[in-house]
């Protein structure tokens, strides 16, 4: 008999993906545990926000935050607060979304709760009373399921890991007033910039087509592009291409990157290093594409085409657009 | 057997990532252009690389002879031309650090350190390789001056290089010539009237590393560019030798771990007749040859570079011993990985064709095999 | 500005031998944790403009000096390594616990510079903790810092682009590999590396007790573990362009990709 805590987060007046793909799976938790689950949303709008987080499930406590706290990060206003509501109602279990905003709560909570924490979970399954949390370690070579010791913990859970499912019976949103005993030390954020060519974050993304060095200058990123549109895919990148200034960090695949799971990643002029390997080894199916056989993408790729990728990919991006337009 | 002490490992680990990272990807281009890589001597001045085997009141960093050699063999694993920079370096200076005096060490080597300069070392000539005695550049006396005439002939880095040690005859009569004391070194600075390099070689291997011709015509140097006494040229020729051999020898030891490293990972990767070809014993066989003689290379060199750094009355020997048997080491190690990637290997796809083109001037250049040989044998019978 | 950058020693990726979960070879080669470099390079970056000591701190085995080593090379100018062997086998809180005790001991300093991401994917967490344990503010996912007149300034990377954060210092800042790649050591930083104090700590100059850390107290434990399913050899394509675009037309269909 669990009670098993979503932590959600709002963004633009709305749950994100990830917060109802953690409620979906909070809700199945309670399911196999005989125990509840409930949806926390933080923030301003969090009522209004509540009933789209509702509608996956477990019911919502939704905690408004008053305007005065507005010049701060929203992981230092909702930490608090969550902390605060778990001492009160005493869940025991935390499922935190591994989003830079989840991260840092989680972190807060840490130092302010002190629960025991499982963090980079793929899978969370209940078994024998407990969380049964799947996480891929050292560099992806092991795959290891673990639980807490005691009977209460949190769990850092990444995107994709379940798919959101509404649930037949909608929860109900209540509204909750939590007062905290003190605020954590003060950031103030001073000022907001907006860059060009911020993507759709490519952790949600079913194809993806990755650029590495092989395509030699930000010109060669043309090709790339014209392929993930005609796949219906999203860019993503190498470190060596990022650190180039060629693509943005957050399309970065690999160990200091997004550890991706698509079920198509074609690999354009990538060598495979095991860095970046980490990042996609999970995906569904690799197609890799290099002028060098020899390149360790071979080890874990499924398809290997030989070539040059200036021939290849502008083929069979062509070849795509017209399987589409039905004159193959 | 000589164990490296933990500075010496941080200082190959440093250069191995560098040479993995910055100067592996380069080498294809190196070589098919022929064109000297200043990026790479950038590279190296800046991580100090160049400063390692001189003094530190110069501004070096005063490193062993072990440390100069791998830091030789971690960049000749990737690149051969490159491998060769430092050692060239260190070549075309030695005779400056062995018999220059405290006002012209002031004068060139901080800038040398600094990798600002790069130097060379001018012995040979068209009629004067293995017998470099023979050789025919003449500098005669004028005032506080020397004028030089005469040509050189497949000076490394010659043309590249902003300060040249060459050496010119400076007395022809015949008991001195006999005495060995015909021959004075000088530093010329590139820019001096007289003094060009009017082409470069066309070459089977190394081919970024230009190998120049310089022709004199009444270069005129003053008598501080005069490094050592009067006659001391031969003798400081071979002092350089004993430094500046296992140099090669380290180039040769990195050329052939270099090539045993692509055709290990080829030999597992590779499958003919349902298993990787490693596994069939003819390969394996070739695999462990070639790994055992290139360590068998590496561990004399690091022998004798204790020995002479010791001081050892056999220095001449153990320079040459090291350098004769990794040459021959480097060539045998690339025919078999040429050999190993078989067709593949003989292509441009694979960097073994080009190791195989760049081990064999360690068989030739800084002494042939032959003369290590004699060398070798002629201290032997004269240490009976 | 006198700050501490969190070194982890991890084994060189690739290379690691485990047994449950645990790295059993203690002999095996390790590196600093890849993103944790980034956050030197950034306060060797500072401490050269700004004047100051870049500061390394490592929990790790006794045998974890390659990283600290390479660090001081780079140019930090000492380091604190607290080597226990009850530290073996902590889980987050007792990492945490260690952390906070050194660094309290290790005060005053301006900045603790944290990672965002650890090769075991566990990252990005800890320095949010540290913060609350010591009080501090913390700054996160920083592409940018710089000093302010009474304390820090970061951007902070978002979806769209970033925000810029401003707090007093002393503060925790955990940073991305946008604050620059870091750099190679010099020659010369690897030998004068040699004669910087790296100060040794256990358990004991910590006043903590070997029961509050290590595998012992872990508040979470492996159930199992397993390699992940293997992939079987890449099928290679080397036909010219046009053959090779319909054999990969034809591989996307058949499993339905396309």
């Amino acid at each position: 008999m669990a009670a098993i805590w979503a932590i959600g987060e709002i963004a633009d007046g709305q749950p994100t993906k990830l917060t109802l793909e953690l409620a979906t799976l909070a809700r199945t938790l309670a399911a196999n545990s005989g125990g509840e689950a409930r949806t926390v949303l933080v923030g301003a709008g969090a009522s209004a926000a509540g009933p789209a987080a509702a509608a996956y499930g477990p019911d919502v406590l939704a905690v408004e935050v008053d305007g005065g706290l507005g010049d701060r990060p929203a992981a230092a206003v909702i930490a608090p607060r969550v902390a605060e509501l778990v001492a009160q109602r005493k869940p025991d279990f935390l499922l935190i979304g591994a989003s830079n905003d989840g991260k840092d709560v989680c972190g807060l909570l840490l130092g302010l709760t002190d629960l025991p924490l499982l963090a980079n979970g793929s899978g969370v399954a209940w078994g024998d009373g407990a969380p049964r949390v799947e996480m891929s370690t050292f560099g992806g070579k092991l795959v290891t399921h673990s639980t807490f010791a005691g009977t209460r913990g949190m769990v850092i859970v990444r995107p994709a890991s379940v798919s959101a499912e509404a649930a037949s019976a909608p929860g109900v949103v209540e509204t909750v007033e939590v007062s905290v005993g003190a605020e954590l030390p003060a950031v103030k954020v001073t000022g907001s910039v907006e860059e060009s060519g911020a993507a759709a974050p490519i952790e949600e993304a079913r194809i993806i087509v990755g650029a590495g060095r092989g395509i030699g200058s930000p010109d060669g990123l043309k090709v790339i592009e014209d392929l993930a549109a005609a796949l219906g895919g999203a860019v993503g990148a190498t470190r060596a291409v990022v650190d180039s200034g060629w693509v943005p960090y957050g399309q970065q695949i690999g160990q200091t990157g997004k550890i991706v799971k698509p079920s198509l990643y074609v690999a354009c002029g990538i060598s495979g290093a095991i860095q970046h390997k980490v990042g996609v080894q999970t995906a569904g199916t690799i197609v890799a594409i290099n002028r060098d056989p020899d390149a360790p993408i071979a080890e874990f790729a499924e398809l290997f085409v030989v070539g040059d990728l200036f021939e290849i990919v502008p083929r069979l991006t062509a070849a795509l657009r017209a399987r589409k337009s039905g004159s193959a | 057997m000589t164990v490296l002490n933990e500075e010496q490992q941080a200082l190959r680990d440093a250069v191995r990532e560098l040479a993995d990272d910055k100067i592996a990807p380069r080498a294809a281009a190196i070589d098919q252009t022929g064109e000297f890589p200043w990026d790479v001597v950038e590279l190296l001045a800046r991580q100090d690389i160049l400063a390692l085997p001189f003094p530190q009141q110069y501004g070096g960093l005063g490193g062993d002879m072990i440390s100069t050699l791998l830091v030789i063999e971690e960049l000749s694993r990737v690149d051969a031309t490159c491998g060769l920079i430092p050692a060239v370096q260190e070549l075309g200076s030695l005779p400056l650090l062995h018999g220059g005096t405290d006002e012209q060490k002031q004068r060139w080597v901080p800038d040398l350190a600094a990798g600002k300069v790069l130097s060379a070392f001018a012995l040979t000539e068209a009629g004067a390789g293995s017998d470099a005695a023979n050789a025919r550049t003449k500098a005669t006396r004028d005032g506080d001056d020397w004028v030089i005439n005469g040509e050189k002939r497949f000076i490394s880095q010659g043309d590249v290089a902003g300060l040249v040690a060459v050496f010119a005859v400076t007395d022809t009569s015949p008991e001195v010539v006999k005495a060995h004391r015909h021959m004075t070194c000088f530093y010329l600075e590139k820019g001096t009237p007289g003094f060009t390099s009017p082409r470069v070689e066309h070459k089977m291997g190394i081919r970024g590393s230009t190998t120049a011709e310089l022709a004199f015509a009444d270069a005129r140097v003053p008598d501080a560019n005069r490094v050592g006494e009067i006659g001391d040229g031969w003798g400081l020729a071979m002092k350089t030798f004993e430094r500046s051999r296992p140099g090669i020898g380290a180039q040769a030891v990195g050329i052939a771990q270099g090539a045993t490293d692509v055709a290990t990972r080829y030999a597992s990767e590779r499958k003919q007749f349902g298993k990787p070809i490693g596994a069939h014993q003819m390969i394996g066989a070739m695999l462990a040859d070639m790994a055992t003689r290139t360590e068998a290379a590496r561990q004399l060199l690091w022998a004798a570079a204790e020995r002479i750094e010791a001081g050892d009355p056999h220095a001449a020997r153990w320079a040459s011993m090291c350098k004769l048997f990794a040459g021959d080491t480097a060539m045998a190690v690339t025919i078999d990985a040429v050999q190993i990637l078989g067709g593949y290997g003989y292509t441009t796809e694979y960097p073994v064709e080009r190791m195989m083109r760049d081990a064999k001037i360690t068989q030739l250049y800084e002494g042939t095999q032959q003369i290590q040989r004699l060398i070798i044998a002629r201290d032997l019978l004269a240490s009976l | 500005m006198n700050i501490v950058v969190l070194l982890k020693a991890v084994p060189v990726v690739g290379t690691e031998r485990l047994d449950s979960g645990l790295l059993t070879d203690r002999s095996v080669q390790l590196e600093a944790n890849g993103n944790d470099e980034y956050l030197l390079e950034k306060a060797l970056k500072l401490t050269e403009t700004h004047g100051g000591e870049t500061i390394i701190l490592t929990v790790g085995p006794a045998g974890s000096t390659e990283p600290i080593r390479k660090a001081l090379a780079m140019g930090a100018a000492r380091a604190v390594h607290v080597a226990d062997d009850a530290i073996r086998g902590s889980d987050m809180r007792a990492t945490l616990e260690v952390l906070a005790a050194a660094l309290r001991k290790m005060q005053p300093w301006d900045l603790v510079f944290a990672g965002a991401d650890t090769s075991d994917g566990q990252g990005g967490v800890l320095g949010a903790a540290l913060a609350v344990r010591l009080r501090l503010p913390y700054l996160s996912y920083a592409s940018e810092i710089e000093p302010t007149d009474a304390g820090v300034r970061i951007h902070r990377i978002n979806l769209t682009g970033y925000d810029i954060l401003e707090a007093p210092t002393p503060a925790v800042v955990m940073g991305t590999q946008l604050l620059g790649a870091p750099r190679y050591p010099s020659l010369r930083g690897i030998m004068q590396a040699r004669s910087k104090p790296v100060e040794a700590w256990s358990l004991a100059d910590l006043d903590l007790a070997p029961a509050a850390v290590g595998g012992g107290a872990a508040t979470t434990k492996t159930l199992d573990s397993a390699k992940p399913p293997e992939r079987a050899g890449a099928t290679f394509v080397r036909e010219a362009p046009d053959e090779a675009v319909a054999k990969v037309l034809e591989f996307l269909a058949g499993r339905r990709l396309i």
